[in-house]
């Protein structure tokens, strides 16, 4: 079966002149499949979702007894979805303006100078991203709690404690992704500047900063992506009424799966992708990522 | 003479950055490891104490071990699926001069953006009783019913789908950055394809593929809702157990321990990995 498949193949590909050896089509067949189940990997679910939110009954059954997009519209109705988005988008774009005013900085330090213990703090500074998430939200809201009773000041739920959070996974993506994009920038560009007569200032904010847009542009994607979809650090930190639009819908679906909190993920998904292909006319996002 | 100066502007660049890791980090972290060695009271929650019986709990107890275990083993099923699918998807998209790359590449960029909650919706609706699979297998053959749902299988699907654009980004990168008149040149010289991939492409993308995977290793073991919406109630990984600990439990000193137990089982295998690949990327 597999060599009379492979045969196909082979027929259909003899229009390219290099396939020459059954050896190197099997190889290739192989490969293809690999692909094609990578692809089916990571797209299937997806297409599940749409398909799932597009049914009429409340409950999932195959085949459905018919279709409806009345879910889209029932959305408002529950507004434990809205208020979770909003949560979710506004310690999203807390996190990412902070990241950068943060990570910046630190990359500009750690690619542009020279001096003792950078390679500490370049460990340093990337090293909340091995530890798991899990292990951060227990130990920040442990030290959260031994503050809230050494002030007594309430801290649990609050902006602040999330934004600090997040700021704690956004800013060593923004390091990372700032330094790469540093290292390949030209640096005799910025010496002429100088050489010519420009401050330290102004070489960093009409020469360094503009060379690095692209990595810029990068860094607050990657940060408001890590932000927004981060549930395992969040559950920690979220106080009833403060919640965060994944744990929101974690816990709906750990408790049912219908086609409403599929729309709601179709409508959040939806967003995104827009913004994203309007990001990429700006920058090419295959350039950046 | 221009030393101390440019010490100063570096440290002022890079401090405040350094202070919120040592604040809500490091610091918040100490204070976990001396949670851990405290004793827990089912009347007073926590007591304050020097033990090490939190951990040795953990060893000591068979369930607990397992569900190590168990992290351990998934975390290195899906990186090594990762691994094998992410490379070939990574290549095309590297070495594709059509213009529909961008499109490729933001198909894999855009599942970052949706959270992990909805992958495990759509493998829900795949494989749970009365989901596709099961309906197909019921309407192929009557009465019989094959839910996958609630299985290790379904938590390995369900993390691959979640890691593998993280994997193929990775490797893409990495990829882009091998020069490609390297694998020309060894074409010209007569290698067939094999022989370029095994010997020309692979120790080049060694480095990547290390990156790939340790990233894809520590979210694996990482996973949180995955397991968890997957895997089922009886289905135990590291991380839901340690939130249980702490939410359902109110057990701090033991959750505190699981973490550092899960965290020291990470950093050292990566630690390993790590070392193992620069070995031998410097003996080839």
């Amino acid at each position: 079966m597999a060599s009379m498949a492979t045969a196909e193949r082979i027929g259909k590909a003899a229009a390219a002149p290099r396939v020459a050896h059954a050896r190197v089509s099997v190889a290739g067949v192989l490969v293809w499949a690999l692909i094609v189940t990578g692809i089916l990997a990571m797209a299937v679910p997806l297409v599940m979702t749409a398909y799932i939110s597009f049914f009429r009954d409340a409950v999932v059954v195959f085949p459905p007894s018919g279709y409806s997009s009345s879910w889209y519209t029932r959305i408002m109705e529950f507004p434990r979805f809205g208020d979770a988005l909003g949560t979710s988008l506004r310690i999203a774009a807390m996190a990412t303006l902070g990241s950068l005013a943060l990570g910046i900085p630190a990359s500009l330090a750690l690619v542009r100078y020279r001096f003792i213990g950078r390679g500490v703090l370049n460990v340093l500074l990337l090293s909340p991203l091995t530890v798991p998430g899990v292990v951060i939200g227990l130990s920040v809201y442990v030290a959260v709690v031994e503050t809230e009773i050494a002030t007594e000041f309430p801290l649990i739920g609050s902006d602040i404690v999330l934004v600090l959070a997040h700021l704690l996974i956004t800013v060593p993506w923004v390091v990372r992704l700032c330094v790469a994009n540093l290292v390949g920038l030209d640096r005799s560009i910025e010496e002429a500047a100088a050489n010519l007569g420009a401050r330290p200032w102004s070489v960093l904010w009409r020469v360094t900063l503009p060379m690095m847009r692209q990595g810029i542009v990068a860094a607050a994607l990657f940060a408001f992506i890590v932000s927004f979809e981060n549930i395992e650090m969040t559950l920690f930190l979220i106080a009833p009424g403060q919640t965060t639009l994944p744990i929101s819908i974690l816990q709906y679906l750990e408790y049912k799966v219908d086609p409403l909190v599929a729309a709601v993920v179709m409508v959040q998904t939806l967003v995104i992708a827009s913004l994203l292909l309007l990001l990429d006319r700006y920058v090419k996002l295959s350039r950046i990522v | 003479m221009s030393r101390r100066p440019q010490g100063l502007t570096a440290g002022m660049l890079i401090g405040p950055a350094t202070f919120l890791v040592l604040g809500a980090l490091v610091a918040p972290l100490a204070l976990l490891a001396r949670y851990s060695l405290n004793r827990y009271d089912r009347a007073n929650f926590m007591v304050e104490a020097l033990t090490p019986e939190n951990y040795l709990r953990f060893l000591d107890d068979p369930f607990y071990t397992g569900v190590l275990w168990t992290t351990l083993s998934i975390a290195l099923v899906t990186t090594t699926l990762c691994l094998l699918l992410g490379f070939p998807i990574a290549y095309r998209l590297a070495r594709s001069q059509s213009r529909w790359k961008s499109v490729g590449v933001l198909l894999v960029i855009l599942p970052l953006f949706i959270g992990s909650t909805v992958r495990a919706l759509g493998w829900m609706g795949v494989l749970g009783r009365g989901g596709l699979v099961d309906s197909v297998v019921g309407a192929v053959s009557p009465g019989s019913s094959f839910p996958l749902l609630y299985t290790s299988f379904a938590v390995v699907v369900g993390i691959l789908s979640i890691n593998l654009p993280y994997m193929v980004l990775t490797l893409q990168s990495v990829i882009e950055g091998i020069d490609s008149r390297i694998e020309e040149a060894a074409d010209s010289l007569g290698a067939d394809p094999s022989r370029r991939f095994w010997h020309v492409v692979l120790p080049l993308a060694l480095p990547g593929l290390a990156t790939g995977g340790v990233l894809v290793f520590i979210l694996a073991m990482n996973a949180y809702a995955t397991p968890l919406l997957l895997g089922g109630a009886r289905f135990q990984m590291m991380a839901p157990m340690l939130f249980r600990e702490y939410a359902v439990n109110n057990n701090w000193p033991f959750a505190a321990a699981i973490a550092f137990i899960l965290m020291i089982t990470t950093l050292t295998l990566t630690a390993v990995s790590s070392a193992f690949v620069q070995r031998r990327y410097k003996a080839a």
